[in-house]
């Protein structure tokens, strides 16, 4: 499979520009050097928790954030040095899916208006009928009834509103669609649903997927490899079946562990992270994690492990990665 | 409450929800709002009633406003002279006919005027930021730092008092009012995540703006409008009375007050029924600003 | 089991007007035994909160109406004086809400806020508060608990914050904790830290514990017996083992299958149709009827009972009903 997004050193700081007297607050480094690659046909899945940077790092993608440094090639296309102009034609190719159903629908417009509008700025739709017809169309595919084309967002549960949020991006047939926590906002019995669907999707359109989450059991279902974030640096990467069931990462591990599961006799040994995840603004030395990281030895401190690989198409940014005998959870 | 359905993909509870009607367009909901409401009924009706009086007052008036008549000095009210007359023997209620034509004008005009200025100066600052933001920002503080009135003195001493030259004077004095408030929604709204929807949707920044940002900041918009264009009455009267607004002898609702002021021991007639003329617009447009709000806020429920 | 701490007994509460009144809740019948750790489950719209809010008297009348009995320790508390709940809110019964930030006041110490329960439950010197303050930060696990006392709520993270909160609760030894989803506004590796906080309360003060959450796995591992509640009706009640393993009802059966999970290899995910009903959409029959995989005409005329699948088991359901007489 050919490569279609290629992601070389990205970063991002957020400094405070504003002019002010007194001492202006840290900058926050929220993306750090971040490499890689997603195929096309893919779903990469990115992991971590708040304040990990994944939500800056999918924006970054779209350049929705102009990057500090660094380069996203989209099929060839360096997105980072492209004009406005340029920039803007590029977007038919490149969609997103928010995390919240209520705000990223504007709710003084239909829902034809809502679907239609990536296909309008890019004049890809002529005549009312037309629009209808297509936006009929689209709906279909989300699994929503025609007839609601003409109703206002607030008419709709979160469920189906996530379902029209899809539609829009699937609306301009795009290449690369980035979904942010697309799930996290919905009630339990619905996720499924739009687990499968957008998985569905995939499958008939062929796009690739950036999905974003914190949660390890969701993307378990729609990813094709992972990557785990930690304080803005991507800390392990690989296949979904490696990271499940071979963490070479021990915060991966943690994670694949902190998870509670809705089993009474699944035996645990939970690990417990000690203290809480850093800010940005003061990132540890070293490896970043090494404060609440269970194996962490003297070097962790003071120099900073690279992403290197340790399995075929696995790698993690770990010192002890390959000696120290992770477990994951069955396969 | 909001409403939701039940069907997304089961063909049973999809047939027990169309029973429901569909969303009530825009039509619908402005006749809710202005016609379900019997306060804005009124509210409407009055302003209309002045619009008319305004345009038509030669034909309305009963008298001529200027004629003055030393033998009618503040009459009280008869039934050649509803409203009595003044210290010149004028007809009040032909002044106050008369003076409707100004009054409305400053009233309306310059608020509308100074929404329209400043709110594209406060969506400029606002969605764009950075320098231009400081830029615009900073010349709003200087002029806010001045009061309207001081403002408007300042400019129509400059300037001096024609009836457009006011109309300047006040859409300046009220712009930085608008371009604050404007300027704050924008970037409130500017968080909203449909906003950043539409620039990963690839839709074009001036498509963004009106279509996304201008019709959510709206609603302070009117209401800021509707307030001021009470004040707005208020200081014309007041500019009136300095010598730089309207000039006497013609009538303004203000210096029908002014010089009803000076005589006031002589007869109330002319203060107070410029007074309630005032009042009644006032509060018939701000009753009219709250439901156009109405109507602007999608979430209102109705 | 002996009689128990808490007990529900068909509690309605419903709001609006009285000819369509909205009711959230119906006839929720419930009980925690002294010590036992129940866990409501349900979605937006559940009425799980609302049950909740309603024992501590928190749901405010009017609007709402509330009928039922709520008997906590022998007595009804939905027919005590108002002024009478606050000796029982914090004394008796501890919360824990979802929200750890806003159930602090930020411009007070973390020490005078644990201190401020003692003083309205407890007649006790100011050194022994203080001791036990101390006590209580050390049992939540929070480390350098003297250094900290002075500390304000912003000046802790989630995680601590959650901790801080649960000595306020755990503050007068309570017979029973409430915690409203507590893990809901957390990180996963923090959740894991409030995870074992909870367990640890279990077991160190034999506080019962009612635990409200949408996240069934967060309720297997922290309760002995599940309660799942859907649009505001009980649907299932079980011990946990047999909830997780043999659940009977559809709505409990959908819920388990199609939460992904970290062991799940399976490629889709099983889905429940349809989305959950906002409240007073439903008003005849079983609330589930309309995303039912086995849905009958009766479902659409009559509510089930909670019918009984064993000594700790019972489900609300007429399809899965046990045979009559059987």
């Amino acid at each position: 499979m050919s490569v279609l997004i290629d992601v070389q050193g990205l970063g991002k700081t957020f400094a405070d520009t504003s002019i002010r007297f007194g001492p202006k607050p840290k900058p926050v480094r929220a993306v750090d050097n971040v490499s890689f690659q997603v195929l096309k046909g893919e779903t990469l899945a990115v992991v971590g928790e708040s304040g990990c940077g994944k939500s800056t790092l999918g924006r970054l993608l779209l350049r929705l954030i102009e990057p500090s440094e660094g380069q996203v090639r989209l099929d060839g296309t360096d997105l980072t040095c492209l004009s406005k102009p340029a920039l803007r034609q590029m977007r038919a190719r490149m969609q997103m899916v928010f995390q919240d159903p209520f705000g990223s629908l504007s709710p003084r417009r239909t829902v034809a208006q809502i679907i239609t509008e990536p296909m309008e700025s890019f004049g890809l739709v002529r005549g009312r009928s037309q629009r209808r017809e297509r936006v009929a169309e689209l709906l279909a595919q989300v699994g929503l009834p025609a007839a609601y084309m003409d109703r206002r967002p607030r008419q709709f549960s979160g469920g189906q509103r996530q379902r029209i949020g899809i539609a829009r991006a699937i609306s301009v047939d795009p290449a690369f669609i980035v979904a942010d926590e697309p799930v996290s906002a919905l009630d339990v019995s619905v996720q499924a649903q739009i687990i499968n669907l957008l998985q569905d999707l995939q499958e008939q359109k062929n796009f690739s997927f950036l999905f974003i989450a914190h949660d390890l059991a969701v993307v378990r279902h729609i990813a094709h490899r992972v990557a785990v974030m930690y304080l803005g640096r991507i800390v392990e990467l690989g296949p979904k079946e490696q990271i499940y069931s071979a963490p070479q990462h021990p915060y991966t591990e943690a994670l694949l562990s902190a998870a509670p599961h809705p089993d009474p006799d699944r035996p645990h040994a939970r690990i417990v992270l000690q203290g809480d995840v850093p800010s940005p603004s003061n990132v540890p030395s070293g490896c970043a994690f090494h404060g609440r990281c269970p194996i962490a030895q003297a070097i962790c401190a003071v120099e900073r492990p690279p992403l290197v690989e340790v399995a075929p198409g696995q790698s993690a940014a770990c010192h002890f990665a390959r000696p120290h005998p992770l477990t994951g959870v069955a396969a | 409450m909001t409403e939701f359905s039940l069907a997304d993909a089961n063909p049973e509870a999809l047939a027990e929800r169309e029973a429901i009607a569909a969303e009530p367009g825009l039509w619908d909901t402005l006749q809710d709002v202005f016609f379900g409401r019997p306060s804005t009924m009124i509210a409407l009706v009055v302003v209309l009633l002045f619009i008319v009086i305004a345009v038509f007052a030669p034909w309305i008036a009963p008298a001529d406003p200027l004629r003055q008549s030393f033998l009618q000095i503040n009459k009280l009210p008869t039934w050649s002279h509803w409203l009595g007359t003044d210290q010149y023997g004028r007809d009040v209620l032909s002044r106050l006919i008369y003076g409707s034509r100004n009054s409305l004008i400053f009233g309306l005009l310059s608020p509308v005027f100074a929404a329209i200025c400043g709110t594209i100066l406060g969506v400029t600052a606002g969605y764009f930021g950075g320098v231009v933001d400081r830029v615009i920002s900073r010349v709003i503080d200087m002029l806010m730092a001045f009061p309207e009135l001081l403002l408007a003195i300042l400019i129509a001493a400059a300037l001096g008092g024609s009836f457009w030259n006011i109309v300047v004077v006040l859409t300046v004095a009220f712009t930085p009012g608008f371009a604050r408030v404007s300027r704050a929604s924008t970037l409130a709204v500017k968080q909203e995540p449909y906003v950043e929807a539409a620039v990963a949707a690839g839709v074009r920044t001036h498509v963004i703006i009106f279509r996304h940002v201008v019709p959510n900041i709206l609603a302070p918009i009117v209401v800021l409008m509707t307030l001021w264009s009470a004040s707005s009455i208020r200081i014309e009267a007041t500019l009136s009375f300095l010598g730089i607004g309207t000039q006497p002898p013609n009538p303004s609702w203000g210096n029908i007050i002014r010089d009803g002021l000076t005589n006031m021991f002589a007869t109330q007639w002319p203060i107070v029924s410029g007074g309630l003329a005032i009042t009644i617009v006032v509060l018939a447009i701000s009753i009219i600003g709250d439901a156009v709000r109405d109507v602007l806020d999608p979430e209102t429920d109705q | 089991m002996s009689k128990p701490l808490l007990e529900i007994r068909n509690l309605a509460v419903e709001f609006g007007p009285l000819k369509r009144p909205l009711r959230v809740v119906h006839n929720v019948t419930l009980a925690v035994g002294v010590g036992e750790s129940v866990g409501v489950v349900g979605e937006s719209g559940s009425g799980k909160s609302i049950t909740a809010l309603s024992v501590l008297r928190l749901v405010p009348v009017p609007p709402a109406r509330i009928s039922g009995e709520i008997v906590f320790a022998g007595r009804d508390l939905l027919k005590l004086p108002l002024n009478q709940m606050p000796d029982i809110r914090g004394k008796e019964i501890g919360m824990i809400f979802q929200e750890p930030m806003s159930s602090l006041n930020p411009v007070m110490t973390i020490g005078d806020q644990i201190e401020e329960a003692l003083l309205l439950h407890e007649n006790w010197p100011a050194t022994e508060r203080r001791r036990r303050v101390i006590e209580l930060l050390k049992l939540v696990g929070m480390p350098d608990p003297e250094g900290r006392l002075r500390a304000y709520p912003d000046q802790f993270s989630g995680g601590m914050r959650q901790r801080v909160v649960a000595a306020i609760a755990m503050a007068c030894n309570p017979k029973l904790l409430i915690a409203d989803e507590p893990t809901t506004a957390l990180d996963v590796t923090i959740q894991a830290q409030v995870l074992e906080l909870m367990l640890d309360i279990r077991r160190r003060f034999n506080s019962a514990i009612l635990l409200i959450s949408h996240d069934l796995g967060v309720v297997a591992e922290i309760c002995e017996r599940v309660v799942v509640m859907y649009a505001g009706h009980i649907m299932e009640d079980a011990d946990t083992r047999s909830l997780f393993h043999n659940p009977r009802h559809p709505y409990t059966q959908g819920l388990l299958k199609s939460v992904p999970t970290l062991t799940e290899t399976r490629h889709r995910l099983y889905q429940i149709q349809g989305t959950v009903p906002p409240p007073g959409t439903i008003r005849q029959g079983c609330p589930f009827r309309p995303r039912c995989p086995v849905a009958m005409d009766r479902c659409a005329v009559e509510m089930p009972p909670l019918l009984a699948h064993g000594p700790t088991h019972r489900a609300a359901c007429w399809a899965t009903a046990p045979e009559v007489g059987a």
